[in-house]
C-alpha cells in the first residue's frame, strides 16, 4: 500500500477539527532540508546534512487557540495530533476573557516555488569543500592572519499549508548564504574582519557570484589593517553607515518597534514591547523626512517573500514609516482587528512545522535617496564610515541602542582616509532616526538578511531581509569599546 | 515501518533506542559510526494580557549519524524514525563522508563508558501536559487580576529521551525532564519578574514567584531618573547569571592556546576576587546535571574557577588530546560560591547598603570587546536605587559598560548561591552580590 499523500493527511486533520465545533483551524507539513558546510582554521570542521519533517494542527475554538505538533506523519499520529489540538484549545477557552477574531482573508489556491538558476543541493559537496577550503588558503595567505573560517549554507522548504475555511497553499523555497573571516593578531590584540554574502532566496549562483577569493584575499588584509588600527576618541562624530551594517540597525530599532503584537503586549515577558504604540500611529514622528522604511514581502529573492505567510494571507507591500512619520505595522489576522484594520499584513511566519506562527518584522528596507556616497562623504568635517556587523543591544522598548561594526574608517574633510577599531555609537532611536540628512541613491542600494531574529517562547529564529542605501547620520555619540578602568 | 513499537506515541524507550543504535551499527560500512537519538516531548502555555495567547504541545524526534572512512566524516540528521529514511540517513552520512576531505583533527567517538546515573526524569514532570500548564498559567493570571495588574509569561515543562551510541561500544541512554515558568507583571509602565526552572514541576514556587513579582512592578511605579555613572550596585541573582554566562562562553580553550581568548595566558592566575569558586554540581538537586554529554562524555563534578583562580578550559576533544587533559570537564550545572560568611537574604543585603542601585535582571547581554570581556546590556523588570537600607524608588533603566573580569575582582557582601535563571541564561545556582562600582553609560526613557 502506498504511503498517504499530505494532502490526504491535511484532509484527515481538517475532518477533526472540522467534526470537533472549531471556528477554525490549519495544518502545516512541512519538509525542510538544510545542508551546511563548515571551515575553521584550514580545515573542514564539520559537514552537517539535516532532514526535518513534521506537521503543526492550529486550531481556533471559541475563540481561543490550540496547537500540536508532531515529527511523526502517519495515519494514528495525524488524528492525535488535531485531537490534541482541538483539547488544548479547549483549555485555553475555559479561562478565556477575550475571543480572537481573525482578520477576514480571500481563499487563496497557489503555488509558490523559488526561480533559481543552480540547485544548491545538486552542486557536488567536493565542490563547495574545495571553494571553502582555497578561501581559507586565502585568508592566510595574509601575514599576521592567525585564524579563519568559511561557511556555505542552503536549505529548502518544501510545505503544505491547508485551512478549514478552504485555503490551499504548496510551497517550494530556496535560500542560501555563504560568508568567510579571518582574524588578525597583533601586540596580542585581536581582530576580525568578515565578508557575508546576504541570505537570500536564490539557488547556488548566489555563491559562485559572489567571487569568495577575491572577498577573502580584501578581508584578511583589512582584518590586518583593523588590528593595527587606532582605538578610536570618545566623541560625537557623522556616521555614514554602509547598507549591511544598516541592515541591523533598521532590524532592531524600526523593524521591532513595528510588530503589533510587541506594541500590544504579547512579547512583555520575553522580547519585550515597543515604544511605537498604537496611539502614535499617523502623528509620531520617528524620523527626519529623508526617512521612508517600507515592508515589502513581495520583493523577489527576499527572505520573507514566500507568496504567502502562515496565516495564508498574501504577501504584500505598505508603509512602515513615510516622510518620518510612523504610519504602519506589520500584523497578523489576529491583531490586525485590534488596531481597526480589516485584513492582516500578512506577517506571520513560524521557523518550523513544530511552532506556531507569531508576528515576524517584515522585508522593512530604506528607501533611497537622491545623492551618491561622495555627496554623503562630502559634506562629512569629522566623521566615521561603518561597514558589518559588530556589538548589538537595545532595550526591551527598542530606545536605547547601541551597536558596533566589522569595520570602520575616519572621515576627514569629506574622504575616507584610515581605519579605525573599537567603535561603538549610542543613541535613542527617535533621535536617532531624525539626525539622518541624507539618503544615497538607488545604485547603491543592498539587501542583507537574517535567518536568527529571536522571539517568542518557546523561542523561534525569524527569517527576513532588510536593504538600504548608505545613509548618513549627524552628531552622532561614539564611545570607545574596551576596557575603562 | 515506525520503532516505535506497541508503546508509541510514547516516547522512545531504552529498549528502542538499543535496537535504532544497532541497527544502524550494523548496517554501516564506515570506520567509524556514531548515533544520537533526541526524543522531545514539549508543551507550553503562554499568556499576556491575563489571557492566554499560546497553547502548544509538540513531539520531535532527531536521529543524527556521523560516520567516518579514515578520518574524513560526515553527518546526516532526520525526524524520520521509520526504517527507511534511518538508511537514507546513514547513506547521506556516508556519502559526504566518502568525498570529504581528511580532518586533521578527526578522533574517533569515545569508547565504552559507565556514565553516572541521576534523577534527571522527574515523573511528576515527565507526565505534566497540558492541564497543569493550563493550571499554573491561571494562577499567575488570577493573582495579577485580583490586583489589577498586567500578567505576561510562560508555563512549559518537556520530557527527552536521549541517547549516544557508537561502534566503539559507547552506549549511553538517559530520560530527561524539565519544567519552567516565568512572569512578568505589569502595573502600566512598571514591570515585576520572576522566572523558575527544575526539574520538578512541582518546585517551580508559581505562587510565590507570581507574589514577588506582582510586588516588585507594584515597587517601580514611581520611577525617577538617576544620571549614568559608576554606582555601587546589588545584583540579584538573574543579574549576576547573565554577566557569568558570557564569562564561561569565553572559556573556550581553542581560542585561548591561539591567543583570541580574553583569558589567554590567565590559567592557573587569579582572574576574579579570591572568595569565589565556579564548579560544576551536576548531584545538585536543584540544577540541571545530565548523565553524559551530546559527544557522548560522562559529565563531570569538578572546580573550575577554585578561590579565583582559573584552573579549566573549555575543551574539545581534539585539543584536549593535544595538550594531555585526561578528563574533559562540562559545564551543564553551574554553581558560583563564596568562601566566607554570606548575608541572609537579599533583603540583609539591602540592609546592610548605605547607597547601591539594585539591579533584578540584565536584558541583551552581548560582547562589546572580546578581548577584555567588556560587556553592554540593559538594566531590566525592576531597577530601584537603595539608600539607608531601604529601597526608596524605582529607577529608569541603564545601559551598563562591564566586564565580568572587572566587576567580580571585588565583592562586597553576597548571600548563598540562589537558584537562577533568566531568557538567555540555562538553570544556575549564584549569590546575589553587593559590588563596589559598576559602570551604567546611559539611561533610557523608561
Amino acid at each position: 500500500m502506498s504511503s498517504p499523500t499530505w494532502d490526504e493527511f491535511a484532509e484527515l486533520a481538517l475532518k477533526r477539527i472540522a467534526a470537533s465545533g472549531a471556528e477554525y483551524g490549519d495544518i502545516r507539513i512541512q519538509d525542510s532540508s538544510t545542508q551546511h558546510i563548515e571551515g575553521e582554521d584550514r580545515r573542514i570542521a564539520s559537514i552537517r546534512d539535516i532532514k526535518d519533517i513534521g506537521f503543526g494542527v492550529r486550531v481556533l475554538y471559541h475563540g481561543a487557540w490550540g496547537f500540536a505538533a508532531s515529527s511523526v506523519l502517519s495515519l494514528e499520529e495525524v488524528p492525535r495530533v488535531a485531537d490534541l489540538a482541538v483539547e488544548i484549545a479547549k483549555g485555553s477557552a475555559s479561562i478565556a476573557l477575550e475571543k480572537v477574531r481573525l482578520a477576514e482573508e480571500p481563499i487563496h489556491r497557489d503555488r509558490v516555488v523559488t526561480p533559481y538558476r543552480i540547485d544548491p543541493f545538486s552542486v557536488p559537496l567536493e565542490k563547495k569543500a574545495d571553494l571553502v577550503l582555497r578561501t581559507m588558503e586565502t585568508l592566510h595567505r595574509k601575514s599576521g592572519v592567525a585564524r579563519s573560517s568559511t561557511s556555505l549554507w542552503a536549505r529548502r522548504d518544501k510545505k503544505l499549508f491547508v485551512s478549514t475555511e478552504g485555503s490551499h497553499l504548496e510551497f517550494d523555497l530556496l535560500a542560501g548564504q555563504g560568508d568567510c573571516t579571518a582574524t588578525a593578531l597583533h601586540d596580542s590584540r585581536f581582530a576580525s574582519r568578515s565578508f557575508n554574502t546576504p541570505y537570500l532566496r536564490k539557488g547556488y549562483e548566489l555563491i559562485e557570484e559572489a567571487d569568495f577569493l577575491r572577498e577573502a584575499s580584501r578581508v584578511a588584509d583589512q582584518a590586518v589593517e583593523k588590528v593595527q588600527a587606532p582605538s578610536v576618541d570618545a566623541g560625537q562624530y557623522d556616521l555614514v553607515l554602509d547598507p549591511e551594517h544598516l541592515s541591523l540597525t533598521i532590524h532592531e530599532s524600526c523593524g521591532h518597534p513595528s510588530e503589533l503584537d510587541r506594541a500590544l503586549g504579547y512579547e512583555a515577558n520575553y522580547a519585550g514591547t515597543s515604544f511605537l504604540t498604537t496611539d502614535k500611529r499617523g502623528t509620531f514622528r520617528y524620523g527626519s523626512p529623508d526617512v521612508n522604511l517600507v515592508a515589502d514581502n513581495t520583493e523577489p529573492e527576499t527572505l520573507a517573500a514566500t507568496g504567502y505567510d502562515d496565516d495564508g494571507v498574501k504577501c504584500q507591500r505598505w508603509d512602515i514609516i513615510r516622510d518620518g512619520i510612523f504610519v504602519g505595522y506589520c500584523t497578523n489576522r489576529e491583531v490586525a482587528p485590534k488596531i481597526g484594520e480589516a485584513q492582516s499584513r500578512g506577517s506571520n511566519r513560524a521557523d518550523g512545522w513544530g511552532h506556531v506562527p507569531i508576528v515576524r518584522i517584515a522585508n522593512i528596507g530604506l528607501e533611497p535617496g537622491s545623492a551618491s556616497i561622495d555627496q554623503l562623504l562630502a559634506d562629512v568635517k569629522r566623521g566615521i564610515y561603518i561597514e558589518g556587523h559588530g556589538s548589538y543591544s537595545i532595550d526591551q522598548r527598542r530606545y536605547n541602542f547601541q551597536f558596533g561594526g566589522d569595520a570602520f574608517w575616519l572621515i576627514e574633510n569629506g574622504r575616507r582616509t584610515r581605519m579605525l577599531r573599537d567603535v561603538i555609537y549610542h543613541g535613542i532611536t527617535p533621535e536617532f532616526w531624525n539626525s539622518c540628512d541624507g539618503v544615497a541613491d538607488r545604485s547603491t542600494r543592498r539587501r542583507y538578511g537574517f535567518i536568527t531574529c529571536g522571539k517568542g517562547q518557546p523561542g523561534q529564529s525569524g527569517w527576513m531581509t532588510h536593504a538600504a542605501s548608505p545613509a548618513r547620520f549627524r552628531r552622532i555619540e561614539v564611545i570607545r569599546g574596551e576596557g575603562h578602568r | 515501518m515506525t520503532f516505535h513499537g506497541d508503546q508509541w506515541p510514547n516516547m522512545t524507550s531504552r529498549e528502542e533506542f538499543l535496537f535504532l543504535s544497532e541497527l544502524v551499527l550494523t548496517r554501516s560500512s564506515a570506520e567509524h559510526t556514531m548515533i544520537r537519538v533526541h526524543d522531545r516531548h514539549t508543551g507550553t502555555t503562554r499568556f499576556a494580557n491575563n489571557q492566554v495567547i499560546q497553547n502548544v504541545d509538540g513531539r520531535c524526534g532527531n536521529l543524527a549519524v556521523t560516520v567516518a572512512f579514515g578520518g574524513r566524516q560526515g553527518t546526516a540528521s532526520t525526524t524520520d524514525f521509520t526504517a527507511g529514511a534511518i538508511q537514507e540517513t546513514l547513506s547521506r552520512a556516508e556519502k559526504i563522508a566518502k568525498v570529504t576531505p581528511v580532518d586533521p583533527e578527526y578522533l574517533p567517538p569515545p569508547g565504552p563508558c559507565r556514565f553516572p546515573a541521576r534523577d534527571t526524569a522527574k515523573p511528576e514532570t515527565m507526565t505534566a501536559g497540558a492541564p497543569r500548564r493550563l493550571e499554573y498559567a491561571n494562577e499567575a493570571i488570577g493573582q495579577c487580576r485580583m490586583e489589577n495588574l498586567m500578567a505576561a509569561g510562560t508555563v512549559s515543562s518537556s520530557a527527552a529521551a536521549v541517547g549516544v551510541a557508537a561502534n566503539t561500544g559507547l552506549f549511553g541512554f538517559e530520560r530527561r525532564g524539565e519544567a519552567s515558568f516565568s512572569l512578568t507583571v505589569q502595573a502600566g509602565d512598571a514591570t515585576g519578574w520572576s522566572a523558575a526552572t527544575h526539574r520538578s514541576i512541582n518546585h517551580l514556587k508559581v505562587q510565590e514567584r507570581t507574589l514577588a513579582a506582582i510586588s516588585q512592578a507594584k515597587r517601580s511605579r514611581d520611577v525617577c531618573e538617576l544620571p549614568a555613572g559608576r554606582y555601587p550596585v546589588i545584583l540579584e541573582p538573574a543579574a549576576v547569571a547573565g554577566l557569568w554566562a558570557w564569562l564561561i562562553r569565553s572559556l573556550d580553550a581553542k581560542s585561548y592556546l591561539k591567543g583570541t581568548s580574553a583569558f589567554a595566558g590567565k590559567l592557573e592566575q587569579a582572574i576574579v576576587d579570591r572568595r569565589i569558586t565556579l564548579q560544576n554540581s551536576p548531584d545538585h538537586a536543584d540544577l540541571l546535571g545530565e548523565g553524559f554529554s551530546t559527544d557522548g562524555l560522562p559529565s563531570t563534578s569538578l572546580v573550575w574557577i577554585d578561590h579565583g583562580v582559573l584552573r579549566q578550559l573549555a575543551y574539545d576533544r581534539f585539543t584536549a588530546k593535544q595538550q594531555g587533559v585526561a578528563t574533559i570537564p562540562t559545564l551543564e550545572a553551574l554553581e558560583l560560591s563564596f568562601e566566607g560568611s554570606p548575608v541572609d537574604s537579599i533583603h540583609d543585603l539591602l540592609k546592610k547598603t548605605e547607597r547601591a542601585i539594585l539591579v533584578t535582571n540584565f536584558w541583551y547581554i552581548r560582547p562589546v570587546n572580546l578581548r577584555d570581556l567588556t560587556l553592554t546590556g540593559m538594566t531590566r523588570d525592576g531597577t530601584f536605587l537603595v539608600e539607608n537600607g531601604e529601597i526608596v524608588s524605582a529607577v529608569k533603566n541603564f545601559r551598563f559598560h562591564e566586564s565580568p573580569l572587572d566587576v567580580f575582582r571585588h565583592v562586597n557582601l553576597w548571600t548563598a548561591p540562589m537558584e537562577a535563571v533568566n531568557s538567555e541564561t540555562r538553570k544556575v545556582l549564584v549569590p546575589a552580590v553587593a559590588l563596589p562600582q559598576f559602570h551604567f553609560t546611559s539611561v533610557t526613557r523608561f
